[in-house]
């Protein structure tokens, strides 16, 4: 409305103020690349994996033989060893992080807690090609020797994905417990509590909301890794019968095959980056509501 | 009868005496699991720096030696013989993140800009969030083969640097766009209102005052931006290239990125005599250039840091 009644003045103030709109507009253009991204995403996955579904149909996807040469497109291996590997990097993964996030806001000296922080920093940054290397060259060995196997499989894609969630977990939670208002801590010690007591019985419940978080990102990093695993999980398809047979979870199934496949098969391929698909936004869904929840504790508090 | 309360009164005496001795075991059993939390705690952060220490430790040991040779940086690759170089793959990681930053930093800072200081809680901004959360945890994977199926099969861009930059630049738009976001709403309210009561409009104080003041913050973002387009391998395997012999130069040409090629080098361990050496070289090396863009990014916020501390001593 203002731009109308301004434009009508053939003088300075109407140009200047067009501009203003114009600016407005194309910013909000470059943001709206976020939404048109996400969606092309999504369209792109959904309309490639249209002919799996329809020529072959949800029961084949979701059975457990995989074998496109009779036709068969199941990806129930795949998907158990994707649950079983972010299962088991989260069992090994989330005692360290959350035991380090305490340590860091909690527990350390303050040298000692930037010291760290910055190393769980360093280990953040380290590229899953090279994790999935050292995991390679020096702990598939080591799990050979242990074991007596070939060493690949779910537990050494385990521990490469625990180093790999440990630091996102770690930050998240360092956040969530630092947010923690410092009164409750002061009542807690005021009220004669221990350190631990203190951590155990009022920082850890009041930080939960984020602290569920932080292992949500971590759930959801651990699913979408695909190099570090790769690179240790076999690979092989067939159903994991020890933690140190191979297998294959759903990423490694795609980034291996998806470039000799076609037709039908690669369109299953592409269902399977569906059901990725569909977990990350599993996630975001799970994250708001637990984020919403932390807010409006904290508004009502 | 009279029997009666002194007794009673032992009771009650005997009932403060055991209270007494409970809670102080109590006390005792307090500070004994306090001591054992804190050792456990302790541990654990020791397990993490352990394991980092060890896992940089074991890269550049097998490594550093290769990897700090010139004439394996500046070598040519070798596709079948032993003594190979990485040139061609250095190149690729750099111009690809180059490439990147060119697409990313526009948009993202634009976006950004958009959040920041435009968008009003309404169902656009809630869409532009959701969008970037949804970016944000979508695999690099997805991002890769969407590309594979979108960029190389109907635009026909197949397997060179800008195809691999369109994509990660996408992947790496919600980090750009929430740094500058987060940075501009570090700049004081009273700087806006300022510029805006000496006549100032918008995009001017935006153009001259806020951002400035935004500028380090967004500096480091693409810093670490950069760290992560030189790491990142699953997006851009089937999209950029795994190996080149020769240094590409347009971006419409093939590359392999480091840490594409790495995962080549896994799978063509049969053909290449020292495929581990080659490979373990490279990893020392990537490791080194993401630390080493780590450290740039912490020297951009700590001189900014220091020359703003200046500037307010002056102000």
């Amino acid at each position: 409305m203002l731009r109308s009644k301004t434009a009508v003045k053939p003088d300075g103030p109407a140009k200047v103020i067009d501009r203003e709109w114009i600016v407005k507009k194309v910013l909000f253009v470059l943001a709206m690349m976020t939404v048109l991204g996400i969606l092309l995403i999504v369209l792109m996955v959904t309309k490639e994996s249209i002919p799996a579904l329809t020529k072959a149909g949800p029961f084949n996807l979701f059975s457990s033989r995989w074998d496109p040469s009779t036709g068969h497109y199941g990806m129930l291996i795949f998907l158990v060893g994707t649950l079983l590997t972010t299962i088991g990097g989260l069992i090994l993964g989330v005692p360290l992080a959350i035991g380090t996030a305490i340590f860091v806001t909690q527990m350390a000296p303050p040298r000692a807690a930037g010291f760290v922080s910055r190393g769980i920093e360093v280990l953040a940054g380290i590229p899953s090609i090279v994790i999935g290397w050292l995991g390679f060259t020096v702990l598939v060995p080591v799990l050979v020797k242990l074991t007596s196997s070939t060493g690949n499989g779910i537990l050494a894609a385990s521990i490469i994905l625990a180093i790999m969630i440990m630091p996102t977990i770690t930050a998240i939670a360092s956040d969530a417990l630092e947010s923690v208002p410092v009164e409750y801590k002061q009542g807690s010690f005021g009220l004669g509590a221990t350190r631990w007591q203190t951590i155990w019985h009022v920082m850890l419940p009041a930080a939960r909301p984020g602290l569920i978080v932080a292992v949500i990102l971590g759930m959801g990093r651990a699913i979408g890794e695909t190099m570090a695993v790769a690179l240790v999980i076999g690979p092989a398809t067939a159903w994991p019968k020890s933690l140190w047979t191979p297998t294959h979870t759903l990423t490694t199934k795609i980034l291996m095959e998806i470039q000799e496949s076609t037709g039908t098969t690669r369109s299953a391929l592409f269902t399977m980056a569906l059901v990725l698909l569909l977990f990350s936004m599993m996630m975001i869904m799970l994250v708001r509501a637990f984020t919403k929840k932390k807010e409006y504790a904290r508004g009502a508090a | 009868m009279r029997e009666g309360p002194p007794k009673v009164e032992a009771e009650v005496i005997d009932v403060i005496k055991v209270r007494r001795v409970a809670r102080e075991a109590q006390q005792r059993k307090s500070v004994r699991s306090d001591r054992v939390a804190t050792i456990a705690v302790w541990s654990i952060a020791a397990t993490g720096i352990g394991v980092l220490t060890f896992i940089v430790g074991v890269i550049l040991w097998r490594g550093l030696a290769t990897a700090l040779t010139p004439g394996f940086i500046f070598g040519q690759p070798q596709a079948f013989k032993a003594g190979g170089g990485i040139w061609p793959m250095v190149v690729s990681s750099f111009y690809l993140a180059f490439l990147t930053l060119l697409i990313v930093l526009p948009v993202g800072v634009g976006a950004g800009i958009y959040m920041g200081e435009y968008s009003k809680q309404g169902w656009a901004a809630r869409s532009i969030r959701f969008g970037a959360d949804s970016l944000s945890t979508v695999p690099s994977l997805v991002f890769g083969i969407v590309g594979l199926s979108l960029l190389a099969v109907y635009l026909r861009l197949s397997y060179c640097l800008l195809a691999g930059a369109i994509v990660l630049a996408l992947l790496n738009l919600p980090t750009i766009m929430r740094t500058t976001e987060e940075s501009l709403k570090a700049v004081p309210q009273t700087y806006r209102e300022a510029s805006m009561g000496l006549g100032a409009s918008k995009w001017y104080t935006i153009r001259k005052v806020v951002m400035p003041t935004a500028v380090p913050g967004i500096t480091t973002g693409a810093v670490l931006t950069l760290g992560r387009v030189i790491g990142e391998s699953a997006a851009v395997v089937y999209l950029v290239g795994m190996y080149v012999s020769r240094v590409p130069l347009s971006p419409l040409s093939p590359g392999a990125p480091m840490a594409a090629n790495i995962y080549h080098l896994y799978n063509e361990a049969a053909l290449l005599p020292d495929a581990a050496r080659v490979a373990s070289g490279e990893s020392a090396f990537l490791l080194l250039v993401v630390l080493a863009l780590m450290l740039l990014a912490r020297l951009v916020s700590w001189f900014f840091k220091r020359k703003t501390r200046v500037a307010d001593r002056f102000a």
